[in-house]
């Protein structure tokens, strides 16, 4: 989908609000966003779909709320979208002496040691050898018709260099509708000048991490 | 069960966005009472995720296993081949750093990530992300005018000097191992790791000195 969250290359916005700082401050409703993320979810989510729900927000709506808002109002059409409560349920009044007596409570050190834990990857092995070699030059699709993926526009239709194979990873493009299907993926390196023309540095490079069927033989 | 019908999820925002209250504040309130009316998560477990989060993931971490990369060659080699079995040497492993790759920056390489889709990050080893990481400016801008953008943070570069934007559109992560500075021979790891900015390791911030900012 050729939606607003596909911001790489697009032009018109002005200069970044950088800091220097280490510790990066919330307010108290961004950490509570984030806690609720770390711990709630429906059983049948992937990371994808999740992806996709964000990628459907009204695009004056991406850009406008901030971010952590984003979250919640994904998260929200998740739990909808998927049968867990309905928009009036969200919206009708709550019983403020309610205190879920029976959702597990978790302490400091358990929070940590199920962080630690959580580490995943969806790499697999698979029969099918990969199609490409470290070295070989490729083109990336021009035309994506899958309703999430993760070729973004600024790449389509150009021509890079494998300078990676990582093995199969679950293709995006599926997985945002709960089909898993594993495929070879490769990081593939673009010149500045092949993505952005001959005033671009020639000496600067993008490097995307690209799935098989992103990616045609050139010559 | 999940339906996976974007268009569904489309109409589910109009409605939301038309319907609740503006303030983001109020919003995520309102998610999180019914959650806990229904019994699905416990206010005190979100403290816990929250104190973990703002107390003891962050930065540092990423700072301690570039300080080890300074000083422990055969270290380095490790994180450069597999940056996500490396970091399990400090029990840094945890949330998106399954898959970690560690690119070194050089006297004439520079290395910077982005995440132009949406904001994919090595949390168990950065902790939150920064505001600007998140920024449609910095996503839009960063592969293509990576100069300009650096220049904002106060980096300059030669023209000769090669600037590789790393963007995080899969399940890899990435971590940038920033030149260890002049001055700063002999020092142990853990006076190396308070010189290391979290900047430094994302690639917004090139040159680091021997004291600490």
């Amino acid at each position: 989908m050729d939606g607003i969250h596909d911001l790489g290359g697009m032009q018109g916005f002005g200069p970044v609000d950088v800091d220097h700082g280490g510790h990066v401050t919330m307010a108290d409703w961004e950490n509570r966003m984030w806690a609720i993320a770390r711990t709630t979810g429906a059983p049948d989510w992937t990371v994808d779909w999740w992806r996709h729900i964000t990628e459907r927000l009204p695009p004056h709506v991406y850009l406008d709320v901030p971010y952590f808002e984003k979250w919640m109002l994904t998260y929200t059409t998740g739990f909808i979208t998927s049968g867990v409560f309905s928009a009036e349920d969200l919206l009708a009044d709550r019983d403020p002496t309610a205190n879920s007596p029976d959702a597990p409570r978790h302490d400091l050190t358990e929070v940590l040691e199920q962080l630690r834990n959580g580490t995943s990857s969806t790499r697999k092995d698979i029969p099918d050898a990969p199609r490409f070699t470290v070295g070989q030059p490729v083109r990336t699709q021009a035309d994506v018709y899958a309703d999430h993926t993760r070729l973004p526009r600024y790449a389509r239709g150009r021509t890079g260099t494998i300078i990676a194979h990582h093995g199969a990873y679950l293709l995006p493009d599926l997985n945002a509708r709960g089909v898993k299907k594993h495929e070879h993926h490769y990081t593939v390196s673009f010149t500045a000048k092949e993505l952005w023309g001959a005033e671009a540095s020639a000496v600067d490079t993008v490097k995307l991490d690209l799935w098989e069927s992103y990616l045609v033989q050139t010559g | 069960m999940t339906r996976f019908d974007g268009e569904e999820a489309a109409q589910v925002h109009r409605h939301l966005h038309a319907h609740l209250p503006s303030d983001p504040a109020l919003r995520v309130k309102a998610l999180e009472s019914l959650l806990v009316e229904r019994g699905m998560v416990a206010p005190e477990t979100l403290d816990a995720w929250v104190e973990a989060y703002s107390e003891h993931i962050g930065p540092m971490r990423g700072a301690q296993v570039v300080a080890r990369a300074w000083t422990d060659p055969a270290f380095r080699e490790r994180l450069l081949a597999n940056a996500a079995e490396a970091i399990k040497e400090f029990g840094f492993e945890g949330h998106a750093t399954g898959n970690l790759k560690a690119v070194a920056n050089t006297p004439t390489d520079h290395n910077m990530i982005v995440c132009t889709l949406c904001s994919c990050y090595p949390f168990s080893i950065l902790g939150m992300s920064p505001a600007w990481y998140k920024s449609s400016e910095y996503r839009a801008r960063a592969v293509r005018e990576p100069r300009k953008v650096l220049e904002e943070f106060g980096v300059s570069l030669d023209p000769e000097v090669a600037v590789h934007v790393w963007d995080s559109t899969a399940e890899l992560r990435y971590i940038v191992i920033p030149e260890r500075p002049a001055g700063t021979e002999g020092w142990d790891e853990a006076r190396l790791a308070a010189i290391v900015t979290r900047n430094s390791m994302i690639g917004t911030h090139r040159t680091l000195t021997a004291e600490a900012e």
